[in-house]
Protein backbone atom coordinates (compact mmCIF):
# COMPACT_ATOMS: atom_id res chain seq x y z
CA UNK A 1 0.00 0.00 0.00
CA UNK A 2 2.70 2.46 1.03
CA UNK A 3 4.65 1.64 -2.09
CA UNK A 4 1.69 2.56 -4.25
CA UNK A 5 1.45 5.98 -2.70
CA UNK A 6 5.12 6.74 -2.63
CA UNK A 7 5.36 8.23 -6.12
CA UNK A 8 2.46 10.55 -5.32
CA UNK A 9 4.20 11.72 -2.16
CA UNK A 10 7.37 12.34 -4.15
CA UNK A 11 5.47 14.29 -6.78
CA UNK A 12 3.89 16.49 -4.14
CA UNK A 13 7.28 17.07 -2.56
CA UNK A 14 8.78 17.95 -5.96
CA UNK A 15 5.94 20.41 -6.53
CA UNK A 16 6.57 22.20 -3.27
CA UNK A 17 10.25 22.54 -4.13
CA UNK A 18 9.43 23.97 -7.55
CA UNK A 19 10.77 27.39 -6.66
CA UNK A 20 14.24 25.92 -6.17
CA UNK A 21 14.54 23.80 -9.29
CA UNK A 22 16.62 26.29 -11.25
CA UNK A 23 20.25 27.20 -10.82
CA UNK A 24 20.69 30.94 -11.38
CA UNK A 25 22.95 31.55 -14.37
CA UNK A 26 25.54 34.31 -14.39
CA UNK A 27 28.07 35.22 -17.09
CA UNK A 28 30.89 33.07 -15.68
CA UNK A 29 28.72 29.98 -15.36
CA UNK A 30 27.26 30.61 -18.83
CA UNK A 31 30.73 30.68 -20.34
CA UNK A 32 31.62 27.38 -18.64
CA UNK A 33 28.35 25.81 -19.72
CA UNK A 34 28.90 26.68 -23.36
CA UNK A 35 32.57 25.63 -23.56
CA UNK A 36 32.96 22.63 -25.83
CA UNK A 37 35.91 21.31 -23.79
CA UNK A 38 33.71 21.08 -20.67
CA UNK A 39 31.42 18.51 -22.28
CA UNK A 40 32.88 14.98 -22.26
CA UNK A 41 29.65 13.34 -23.38
CA UNK A 42 27.10 14.23 -26.07
CA UNK A 43 25.22 17.18 -24.60
CA UNK A 44 22.51 19.56 -25.71
CA UNK A 45 22.19 22.94 -24.02
CA UNK A 46 18.75 24.22 -24.94
CA UNK A 47 17.58 27.79 -24.33
CA UNK A 48 13.86 28.39 -23.88
CA UNK A 49 11.42 30.82 -22.28
CA UNK A 50 7.88 30.76 -20.95
CA UNK A 51 6.84 32.94 -23.91
CA UNK A 52 8.20 30.65 -26.64
CA UNK A 53 5.85 28.01 -28.03
CA UNK A 54 8.46 26.58 -30.40
CA UNK A 55 10.71 25.89 -27.42
CA UNK A 56 8.14 23.42 -26.08
CA UNK A 57 8.42 21.41 -29.31
CA UNK A 58 12.17 21.16 -28.75
CA UNK A 59 11.83 20.18 -25.10
CA UNK A 60 9.35 17.47 -26.08
CA UNK A 61 11.64 16.10 -28.77
CA UNK A 62 14.69 16.16 -26.50
CA UNK A 63 12.71 14.44 -23.78
CA UNK A 64 11.78 11.58 -26.11
CA UNK A 65 15.35 11.31 -27.42
CA UNK A 66 16.80 10.99 -23.92
CA UNK A 67 14.47 8.05 -23.37
CA UNK A 68 15.73 6.44 -26.59
CA UNK A 69 19.39 6.98 -25.84
CA UNK A 70 20.57 7.51 -22.29
CA UNK A 71 23.92 8.83 -23.46
CA UNK A 72 22.31 12.14 -24.40
CA UNK A 73 22.56 14.77 -21.70
CA UNK A 74 20.15 17.71 -21.89
CA UNK A 75 20.79 20.94 -20.01
CA UNK A 76 18.01 23.53 -20.07
CA UNK A 77 18.43 27.29 -19.74
CA UNK A 78 15.39 29.53 -19.26
CA UNK A 79 16.35 32.86 -20.81
CA UNK A 80 14.45 34.77 -18.16
CA UNK A 81 14.66 35.05 -14.37
CA UNK A 82 13.03 32.28 -12.39
CA UNK A 83 9.29 32.79 -12.01
CA UNK A 84 6.18 30.80 -11.16
CA UNK A 85 5.49 29.82 -14.80
CA UNK A 86 8.77 28.06 -15.47
CA UNK A 87 8.75 24.85 -13.47
CA UNK A 88 5.17 23.78 -14.31
CA UNK A 89 6.07 24.23 -17.99
CA UNK A 90 9.38 22.40 -17.83
CA UNK A 91 8.66 19.62 -15.37
CA UNK A 92 6.20 17.84 -17.69
CA UNK A 93 9.08 16.85 -20.00
CA UNK A 94 10.81 14.85 -17.27
CA UNK A 95 14.28 16.04 -18.25
CA UNK A 96 16.90 15.27 -15.63
CA UNK A 97 18.69 18.59 -15.98
CA UNK A 98 20.54 20.47 -14.70
CA UNK A 99 18.10 23.32 -15.23
CA UNK A 100 19.22 26.92 -15.28
CA UNK A 101 17.38 30.24 -15.34
CA UNK A 102 18.86 33.71 -15.78
CA UNK A 103 20.18 34.98 -12.47
CA UNK A 104 20.66 38.52 -11.21
CA UNK A 105 23.55 39.26 -13.58
CA UNK A 106 22.80 41.63 -16.48
CA UNK A 107 20.72 39.64 -19.02
CA UNK A 108 22.80 41.04 -21.87
CA UNK A 109 26.02 39.93 -20.18
CA UNK A 110 24.61 36.42 -19.74
CA UNK A 111 23.47 36.32 -23.38
CA UNK A 112 26.90 37.49 -24.54
CA UNK A 113 28.63 34.81 -22.47
CA UNK A 114 26.31 32.19 -23.93
CA UNK A 115 27.02 33.29 -27.50
CA UNK A 116 28.16 36.72 -28.71
CA UNK A 117 26.51 36.03 -32.07
CA UNK A 118 23.10 35.21 -30.65
CA UNK A 119 20.42 37.84 -31.36
CA UNK A 120 18.08 36.66 -28.59
CA UNK A 121 15.85 34.48 -30.77
CA UNK A 122 14.39 31.36 -29.18
CA UNK A 123 14.64 28.46 -29.21
CA UNK A 124 18.43 28.56 -29.44
CA UNK A 125 20.25 25.27 -28.97
CA UNK A 126 23.92 24.35 -28.59
CA UNK A 127 24.89 20.78 -29.40
CA UNK A 128 28.14 19.17 -28.24
CA UNK A 129 29.41 15.80 -29.46
CA UNK A 130 31.56 15.36 -26.36
CA UNK A 131 34.87 15.49 -28.23
CA UNK A 132 35.13 19.25 -28.64
CA UNK A 133 32.69 19.92 -31.48
CA UNK A 134 29.89 22.45 -30.97
CA UNK A 135 26.96 23.38 -33.19
CA UNK A 136 24.37 26.16 -32.86
CA UNK A 137 20.81 25.91 -34.11
CA UNK A 138 18.07 28.54 -33.90
CA UNK A 139 14.49 27.34 -34.15
CA UNK A 140 12.80 23.97 -34.02
CA UNK A 141 15.12 20.94 -33.91
CA UNK A 142 14.80 17.69 -35.77
CA UNK A 143 16.05 14.29 -34.64
CA UNK A 144 18.40 13.96 -37.66
CA UNK A 145 19.98 17.36 -36.88
CA UNK A 146 20.56 16.28 -33.28
CA UNK A 147 22.01 12.94 -34.44
CA UNK A 148 24.37 14.74 -36.78
CA UNK A 149 25.56 17.23 -34.18
CA UNK A 150 25.91 14.83 -31.25
CA UNK A 151 27.03 11.69 -33.09
CA UNK A 152 24.33 9.69 -31.29
CA UNK A 153 21.64 7.51 -32.83
CA UNK A 154 18.08 7.55 -31.54
CA UNK B 1 23.05 20.12 -5.04
CA UNK B 2 21.32 19.99 -1.65
CA UNK B 3 23.33 22.98 -0.57
CA UNK B 4 22.29 24.85 -3.67
CA UNK B 5 18.62 24.08 -3.12
CA UNK B 6 18.85 25.50 0.37
CA UNK B 7 20.59 28.58 -0.91
CA UNK B 8 18.03 29.38 -3.56
CA UNK B 9 15.22 28.73 -1.11
CA UNK B 10 16.85 31.08 1.31
CA UNK B 11 17.36 33.65 -1.41
CA UNK B 12 13.74 33.31 -2.45
CA UNK B 13 12.63 33.80 1.14
CA UNK B 14 14.89 36.79 1.66
CA UNK B 15 13.93 38.44 -1.60
CA UNK B 16 10.27 37.72 -0.84
CA UNK B 17 10.62 39.42 2.51
CA UNK B 18 12.41 42.36 0.92
CA UNK B 19 9.70 42.67 -1.71
CA UNK B 20 7.08 42.70 1.03
CA UNK B 21 9.01 45.33 2.93
CA UNK B 22 9.24 47.43 -0.22
CA UNK B 23 5.70 46.97 -1.37
CA UNK B 24 3.73 46.87 1.88
CA UNK B 25 3.63 50.62 2.58
CA UNK B 26 2.10 51.24 -0.85
CA UNK B 27 2.70 54.96 -1.00
CA UNK B 28 6.34 54.82 -0.02
CA UNK B 29 7.07 52.02 -2.51
CA UNK B 30 5.40 54.07 -5.20
CA UNK B 31 7.37 57.14 -4.20
CA UNK B 32 10.69 55.33 -4.48
CA UNK B 33 13.08 56.63 -7.13
CA UNK B 34 12.01 55.16 -10.44
CA UNK B 35 14.25 52.39 -11.64
CA UNK B 36 16.14 51.80 -8.39
CA UNK B 37 17.53 48.29 -8.18
CA UNK B 38 15.30 45.96 -6.21
CA UNK B 39 16.05 42.67 -4.53
CA UNK B 40 14.43 40.74 -7.39
CA UNK B 41 14.73 41.42 -11.07
CA UNK B 42 12.37 44.20 -11.90
CA UNK B 43 10.42 44.44 -15.12
CA UNK B 44 11.89 47.63 -16.55
CA UNK B 45 9.53 48.17 -19.51
CA UNK B 46 8.61 51.87 -19.70
CA UNK B 47 7.25 54.30 -22.28
CA UNK B 48 7.58 58.07 -22.48
CA UNK B 49 5.80 60.97 -24.15
CA UNK B 50 6.02 64.74 -23.90
CA UNK B 51 2.85 66.49 -22.73
CA UNK B 52 1.58 69.57 -24.58
CA UNK B 53 3.05 71.70 -21.73
CA UNK B 54 6.52 70.25 -22.43
CA UNK B 55 6.77 68.02 -19.38
CA UNK B 56 7.87 64.42 -19.84
CA UNK B 57 5.49 61.65 -18.84
CA UNK B 58 6.66 58.09 -18.22
CA UNK B 59 4.56 55.00 -17.56
CA UNK B 60 5.91 51.81 -16.08
CA UNK B 61 4.91 49.07 -13.70
CA UNK B 62 5.10 48.92 -9.91
CA UNK B 63 3.71 45.61 -8.69
CA UNK B 64 0.12 45.44 -9.91
CA UNK B 65 -0.16 49.10 -10.87
CA UNK B 66 0.81 51.09 -13.92
CA UNK B 67 2.44 54.20 -12.49
CA UNK B 68 2.67 57.57 -14.21
CA UNK B 69 5.72 59.75 -13.51
CA UNK B 70 6.14 63.37 -14.56
CA UNK B 71 9.25 65.49 -15.00
CA UNK B 72 9.12 69.22 -15.68
CA UNK B 73 12.90 69.59 -16.00
CA UNK B 74 13.76 67.10 -18.74
CA UNK B 75 14.29 64.16 -16.43
CA UNK B 76 16.39 65.77 -13.70
CA UNK B 77 13.63 65.33 -11.11
CA UNK B 78 10.42 63.36 -11.03
CA UNK B 79 7.06 63.91 -9.40
CA UNK B 80 5.56 61.39 -6.98
CA UNK B 81 3.88 58.92 -9.30
CA UNK B 82 0.16 58.51 -9.90
CA UNK B 83 -1.44 55.06 -10.06
CA UNK B 84 -3.18 54.68 -13.42
CA UNK B 85 -5.27 51.67 -12.32
CA UNK B 86 -6.75 52.10 -8.85
CA UNK B 87 -7.61 48.39 -8.63
CA UNK B 88 -4.53 46.15 -8.73
CA UNK B 89 -4.12 43.77 -11.66
CA UNK B 90 -1.33 41.91 -13.46
CA UNK B 91 0.66 44.03 -15.90
CA UNK B 92 3.19 43.09 -18.58
CA UNK B 93 6.29 45.26 -18.62
CA UNK B 94 9.09 43.11 -19.97
CA UNK B 95 11.18 43.64 -23.12
CA UNK B 96 8.71 43.65 -26.01
CA UNK B 97 5.60 44.30 -23.95
CA UNK B 98 5.20 47.43 -21.84
CA UNK B 99 2.62 50.06 -20.89
CA UNK B 100 2.18 52.75 -23.56
CA UNK B 101 1.26 56.42 -23.16
CA UNK B 102 -0.22 58.90 -25.64
CA UNK B 103 -2.45 61.96 -25.86
CA UNK B 104 -5.79 61.87 -27.65
CA UNK B 105 -6.50 64.80 -29.96
CA UNK B 106 -8.95 66.21 -27.38
CA UNK B 107 -6.15 66.37 -24.80
CA UNK B 108 -7.12 63.23 -22.84
CA UNK B 109 -4.17 61.26 -21.53
CA UNK B 110 -4.24 57.58 -22.52
CA UNK B 111 -2.35 54.68 -21.01
CA UNK B 112 -2.60 51.15 -22.42
CA UNK B 113 -1.12 47.89 -21.26
CA UNK B 114 -1.42 44.11 -21.54
CA UNK B 115 -2.93 42.39 -18.53
CA UNK B 116 -1.73 38.76 -18.35
CA UNK B 117 -4.54 36.37 -17.43
CA UNK B 118 -4.17 32.98 -15.77
CA UNK B 119 -3.08 30.82 -18.69
CA UNK B 120 0.37 31.02 -20.26
CA UNK B 121 0.61 33.54 -23.15
CA UNK B 122 -2.83 34.94 -22.33
CA UNK B 123 -3.66 38.61 -21.95
CA UNK B 124 -6.23 41.36 -22.31
CA UNK B 125 -5.56 44.79 -23.82
CA UNK B 126 -6.42 47.50 -21.30
CA UNK B 127 -6.81 51.24 -21.68
CA UNK B 128 -7.32 53.98 -19.12
CA UNK B 129 -8.04 57.63 -19.86
CA UNK B 130 -7.55 60.77 -17.78
CA UNK B 131 -9.57 63.69 -19.14
CA UNK B 132 -7.50 66.12 -17.07
CA UNK B 133 -4.21 64.25 -17.47
CA UNK B 134 -4.26 63.34 -13.76
CA UNK B 135 -7.25 61.29 -12.64
CA UNK B 136 -7.82 58.11 -14.61
CA UNK B 137 -11.13 56.46 -15.30
CA UNK B 138 -11.22 52.72 -14.48
CA UNK B 139 -9.44 50.82 -17.29
CA UNK B 140 -11.53 49.14 -19.95
CA UNK B 141 -10.70 46.08 -22.06
CA UNK B 142 -10.62 47.30 -25.65
CA UNK B 143 -11.72 44.00 -27.24
CA UNK B 144 -15.01 42.15 -26.95
CA UNK B 145 -13.39 38.70 -27.10
CA UNK B 146 -13.34 37.47 -23.49
CA UNK B 147 -11.35 34.27 -24.18
CA UNK B 148 -8.34 33.59 -21.96
CA UNK B 149 -5.94 33.55 -24.91
CA UNK B 150 -3.29 35.84 -26.38
CA UNK B 151 -4.33 39.47 -26.86
CA UNK B 152 -0.95 41.05 -26.19
CA UNK B 153 1.81 43.39 -27.48
CA UNK B 154 -0.56 46.28 -28.21
CA UNK B 155 0.42 49.36 -30.16
CA UNK B 156 -1.42 52.59 -29.29
CA UNK B 157 -2.06 55.21 -32.00
CA UNK B 158 -3.98 58.46 -31.74
CA UNK B 159 -5.11 60.48 -34.77
CA UNK B 160 -5.84 64.20 -35.23
CA UNK B 161 -9.60 63.49 -35.57
CA UNK B 162 -9.67 62.10 -32.01
CA UNK B 163 -9.61 58.45 -32.99
CA UNK B 164 -7.70 56.01 -30.82
CA UNK B 165 -6.62 52.80 -32.50
CA UNK B 166 -5.01 49.86 -30.77
CA UNK B 167 -3.64 46.88 -32.69
CA UNK B 168 -2.31 43.76 -31.02
CA UNK B 169 -1.24 40.15 -31.48
CA UNK B 170 -4.27 37.90 -31.15
CA UNK B 171 -4.41 34.10 -31.17
CA UNK B 172 -8.18 33.48 -31.57
CA UNK B 173 -7.69 32.18 -35.12
CA UNK B 174 -4.82 29.97 -34.04
CA UNK B 175 -6.96 28.56 -31.20
CA UNK B 176 -9.87 27.95 -33.61
CA UNK B 177 -7.53 26.18 -36.02
CA UNK B 178 -6.14 24.05 -33.19
CA UNK B 179 -9.66 23.02 -32.13
CA UNK B 180 -10.36 22.02 -35.72
CA UNK B 181 -7.00 20.20 -35.84
CA UNK B 182 -5.83 22.48 -38.63
CA UNK B 183 -2.46 24.13 -39.07
CA UNK B 184 -2.20 27.90 -38.64
CA UNK B 185 0.96 29.92 -39.19
CA UNK B 186 1.82 32.28 -36.34
CA UNK B 187 -0.86 34.50 -34.79
CA UNK B 188 -3.07 37.34 -36.10
CA UNK B 189 -3.23 41.11 -35.75
CA UNK B 190 -6.52 42.60 -34.56
CA UNK B 191 -7.40 46.26 -34.07
CA UNK B 192 -10.06 48.20 -32.17
CA UNK B 193 -11.06 51.78 -32.97
CA UNK B 194 -12.44 54.47 -30.67
CA UNK B 195 -14.00 57.59 -32.19
CA UNK B 196 -14.43 59.35 -28.83
CA UNK B 197 -10.86 59.72 -27.68
CA UNK B 198 -10.62 56.31 -26.03
CA UNK B 199 -13.79 56.41 -23.90
CA UNK B 200 -15.33 53.50 -25.80
CA UNK B 201 -14.30 51.10 -28.56
CA UNK B 202 -16.06 49.57 -31.53
CA UNK B 203 -15.86 45.77 -31.85
CA UNK B 204 -12.38 44.72 -32.93
CA UNK B 205 -11.57 43.44 -36.41
CA UNK B 206 -8.74 41.52 -37.97
CA UNK B 207 -5.96 43.32 -39.82
CA UNK B 208 -4.09 40.21 -40.94
CA UNK B 209 -3.52 36.51 -40.36
CA UNK B 210 -0.05 35.05 -39.72
CA UNK B 211 1.80 37.60 -37.62
CA UNK B 212 4.80 36.56 -35.56
CA UNK B 213 3.82 35.67 -31.99
CA UNK B 214 5.75 37.87 -29.58
CA UNK B 215 7.43 40.86 -31.21
CA UNK B 216 6.27 44.39 -30.45
CA UNK B 217 3.92 46.08 -32.96
CA UNK B 218 4.61 49.66 -34.14
CA UNK B 219 2.41 52.38 -35.62
CA UNK B 220 2.55 55.78 -37.32
CA UNK B 221 0.39 58.11 -39.38
CA UNK B 222 0.94 58.08 -43.14
CA UNK B 223 1.45 61.18 -45.30
CA UNK B 224 -2.30 61.52 -46.00
CA UNK B 225 -3.37 60.79 -42.41
CA UNK B 226 -4.03 57.05 -42.84
CA UNK B 227 -3.14 54.95 -39.79
CA UNK B 228 -0.23 52.54 -40.33
CA UNK B 229 0.67 49.49 -38.28
CA UNK B 230 3.80 47.41 -38.82
CA UNK B 231 4.71 44.08 -37.26
CA UNK B 232 6.88 41.04 -37.75
CA UNK B 233 5.00 38.63 -39.98
CA UNK B 234 5.39 34.96 -40.88
CA UNK B 235 5.46 34.76 -44.66
CA UNK B 236 5.25 31.30 -46.21
CA UNK B 237 6.69 28.96 -45.26
CA UNK B 238 8.42 30.50 -42.22
CA UNK B 239 10.05 33.78 -43.29
CA UNK B 240 9.87 36.21 -40.40
CA UNK B 241 9.95 39.47 -42.32
CA UNK B 242 7.66 42.45 -41.65
CA UNK B 243 4.23 43.52 -42.89
CA UNK B 244 2.75 47.03 -43.09
CA UNK B 245 -1.00 47.62 -42.88
CA UNK B 246 -2.59 50.84 -44.11
CA UNK B 247 -6.02 51.49 -42.63
CA UNK B 248 -9.00 53.37 -44.05
CA UNK B 249 -10.40 56.28 -42.04
CA UNK B 250 -12.87 53.93 -40.32
CA UNK B 251 -10.01 51.70 -39.19
CA UNK B 252 -10.67 48.80 -41.56
CA UNK B 253 -7.85 47.47 -43.70
CA UNK B 254 -6.96 49.21 -46.93
CA UNK B 255 -3.88 47.13 -47.68
CA UNK B 256 -1.39 44.77 -46.04
CA UNK B 257 1.97 44.64 -47.78
CA UNK B 258 5.26 42.94 -47.19
CA UNK B 259 7.65 45.61 -45.93
CA UNK B 260 11.02 43.85 -45.54
CA UNK B 261 12.73 41.23 -47.64
CA UNK B 262 15.53 39.72 -45.57
CA UNK B 263 14.00 36.21 -45.61
CA UNK B 264 14.87 35.08 -42.11
CA UNK B 265 13.58 31.54 -42.04
CA UNK B 266 13.13 30.33 -38.49
CA UNK B 267 10.54 28.42 -36.49
CA UNK B 268 11.26 30.48 -33.46
CA UNK B 269 10.63 33.73 -31.60
CA UNK B 270 12.92 36.64 -32.50
CA UNK B 271 11.61 38.80 -29.59
CA UNK B 272 12.56 41.78 -31.70
CA UNK B 273 9.88 44.07 -33.14
CA UNK B 274 10.18 47.02 -35.55
CA UNK B 275 9.75 50.79 -35.25
CA UNK B 276 8.17 53.07 -37.87
CA UNK B 277 8.06 56.84 -38.43
CA UNK B 278 6.72 59.03 -41.26
CA UNK B 279 8.50 62.33 -41.83
CA UNK B 280 7.01 65.69 -42.82
CA UNK B 281 7.59 64.91 -46.51
CA UNK B 282 5.59 61.72 -46.16
CA UNK B 283 8.56 59.35 -46.35
CA UNK B 284 8.20 56.18 -44.26
CA UNK B 285 11.30 55.24 -42.26
CA UNK B 286 11.66 51.98 -40.37
CA UNK B 287 14.12 50.11 -38.20
CA UNK B 288 13.93 46.40 -37.63
CA UNK B 289 15.97 43.34 -36.72
CA UNK B 290 16.46 40.35 -38.96
CA UNK B 291 18.85 37.59 -39.62
CA UNK B 292 20.24 38.14 -43.09
CA UNK B 293 22.84 35.90 -44.68
CA UNK B 294 23.12 34.05 -41.37
CA UNK B 295 23.85 37.04 -39.15
CA UNK B 296 21.37 38.85 -36.88
CA UNK B 297 21.48 42.60 -37.53
CA UNK B 298 19.58 45.81 -36.92
CA UNK B 299 18.51 47.54 -40.12
CA UNK B 300 17.24 50.93 -41.23
CA UNK B 301 15.36 51.48 -44.49
CA UNK B 302 12.73 53.63 -46.19
CA UNK B 303 9.54 51.82 -47.13
CA UNK B 304 8.66 53.30 -50.54
CA UNK B 305 4.95 53.07 -51.30
CA UNK B 306 3.63 51.50 -54.48
CA UNK B 307 1.82 48.40 -55.63
CA UNK B 308 4.39 46.61 -53.50
CA UNK B 309 6.66 48.21 -50.93
CA UNK B 310 10.29 48.49 -51.92
CA UNK B 311 12.96 49.12 -49.29
CA UNK B 312 15.27 52.02 -50.14
CA UNK B 313 18.57 52.87 -48.51
CA UNK B 314 18.68 49.74 -46.33
CA UNK B 315 21.71 49.89 -44.05
CA UNK B 316 22.91 48.26 -40.91
CA UNK B 317 22.23 49.94 -37.57
CA UNK B 318 25.16 49.68 -35.18
CA UNK B 319 27.42 46.69 -34.69
CA UNK B 320 26.78 42.96 -34.57
CA UNK B 321 25.05 43.15 -31.18
CA UNK B 322 22.87 46.20 -31.86
CA UNK B 323 19.45 45.41 -30.42
CA UNK B 324 15.94 46.81 -30.09
CA UNK B 325 16.35 49.97 -32.12
CA UNK B 326 13.69 52.65 -31.95
CA UNK B 327 13.23 55.72 -34.13
CA UNK B 328 11.40 59.03 -34.41
CA UNK B 329 11.36 62.03 -36.72
CA UNK B 330 11.10 65.78 -36.20
CA UNK B 331 11.12 68.45 -38.92
CA UNK B 332 14.40 68.08 -40.82
CA UNK B 333 15.75 65.24 -38.72
CA UNK B 334 15.55 61.56 -38.05
CA UNK B 335 16.99 59.71 -35.05
CA UNK B 336 17.55 56.05 -34.25
CA UNK B 337 18.57 54.78 -30.81
CA UNK B 338 19.54 51.28 -29.79
CA UNK B 339 21.51 49.37 -27.22
CA UNK B 340 24.52 47.24 -27.82
CA UNK B 341 26.45 45.07 -25.36
CA UNK B 342 30.19 45.56 -25.80
CA UNK B 343 31.36 42.54 -23.78
CA UNK B 344 31.37 44.43 -20.49
CA UNK B 345 28.61 47.02 -20.53
CA UNK B 346 25.46 47.88 -22.42
CA UNK B 347 26.03 50.91 -24.61
CA UNK B 348 23.26 53.27 -25.68
CA UNK B 349 23.99 54.67 -29.13
CA UNK B 350 22.24 56.87 -31.65
CA UNK B 351 22.19 57.58 -35.38
CA UNK B 352 21.16 61.05 -36.57
CA UNK B 353 20.26 62.04 -40.11
CA UNK B 354 19.53 65.54 -41.40
CA UNK B 355 19.00 64.47 -45.01
CA UNK B 356 16.04 62.11 -44.78
CA UNK B 357 18.08 59.00 -44.06
CA UNK B 358 20.64 59.26 -46.88
CA UNK B 359 23.51 59.74 -44.46
CA UNK B 360 23.86 59.37 -40.70
CA UNK B 361 26.24 60.36 -37.96
CA UNK B 362 26.62 58.02 -34.99
CA UNK B 363 26.81 59.16 -31.38
CA UNK B 364 27.51 57.45 -28.07
CA UNK B 365 24.86 58.41 -25.50
CA UNK B 366 25.39 56.38 -22.32
CA UNK B 367 26.29 52.99 -20.88
CA UNK B 368 25.23 50.86 -17.95
CA UNK B 369 26.63 47.88 -16.07
CA UNK B 370 23.31 46.26 -15.23
CA UNK B 371 20.00 45.38 -16.82
CA UNK B 372 18.31 47.95 -19.00
CA UNK B 373 15.10 48.54 -20.89
CA UNK B 374 14.87 49.16 -24.61
CA UNK B 375 15.46 52.84 -25.47
CA UNK B 376 12.79 55.07 -26.98
CA UNK B 377 13.19 58.16 -29.18
CA UNK B 378 10.68 60.83 -28.17
CA UNK B 379 9.84 64.16 -29.75
CA UNK B 380 9.03 67.56 -28.28
CA UNK B 381 8.15 69.93 -31.11
CA UNK B 382 11.34 70.27 -33.18
CA UNK B 383 13.58 68.42 -30.77
CA UNK B 384 14.31 64.71 -30.36
CA UNK B 385 15.38 62.95 -27.16
CA UNK B 386 16.28 59.43 -26.18
CA UNK B 387 14.60 58.03 -23.10
CA UNK B 388 16.28 55.06 -21.42
CA UNK B 389 15.52 53.25 -18.20
CA UNK B 390 18.28 51.24 -16.57
CA UNK B 391 18.19 49.16 -13.43
CA UNK B 392 21.04 51.06 -11.79
CA UNK B 393 20.48 54.63 -12.97
CA UNK B 394 16.69 54.82 -13.27
CA UNK B 395 15.00 57.05 -15.84
CA UNK B 396 17.31 59.02 -18.11
CA UNK B 397 16.67 61.50 -20.89
CA UNK B 398 19.27 62.48 -23.50
CA UNK B 399 18.65 65.48 -25.76
CA UNK B 400 19.85 64.84 -29.32
CA UNK B 401 21.70 67.46 -31.34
Amino acid sequence: MMRRFLPVVLLVAAGSLAAAEFTPLDRAEAQRLLSADKHRQPTVVTLWSSDCGYCKANLKLLSSLTRNNRKLRVITVAAEPENAHLWPMLSRYGLAGPHYAYGSDSPEAIAYAIDPNWGGELPRTFLFDGTGRKERISGVLTAPAIEKATGLRF
Amino acid sequence: MARFVLTTKLLAAVSGALMLALVAPGASAADAMPGMAKATRQELGASAVFAPDGSLLVVTKQGEHVMLYRSSDDGKSWSAPTAVNAQPEQISADGENRPKVAFAADGGLLVSWTRPLGKPYSGAIRLARADDGQRFSPPLTVHKDPAEITHRFESLLTTPDNKVILAWIDKRDLEAAKSGKKAYRGAAIYAAVSTDGGRSFQPEHKLADHSCECCRVTSAIDADGAPLFMWRHVFEPNERDHALARLKPDGTVESVQRATFDRWKVDGCPHHGPSLAVDERGVRHAVWFNQKDGAGRGFYGRLAAGSGISVEGQRQVGGPRAAHADMAVAPGKLAIAWKEFDGERTQLRGLMSADGGDSFSEIALAATDGASDQARVVRRQDQLFVFWRTEKEGFRLFPLP
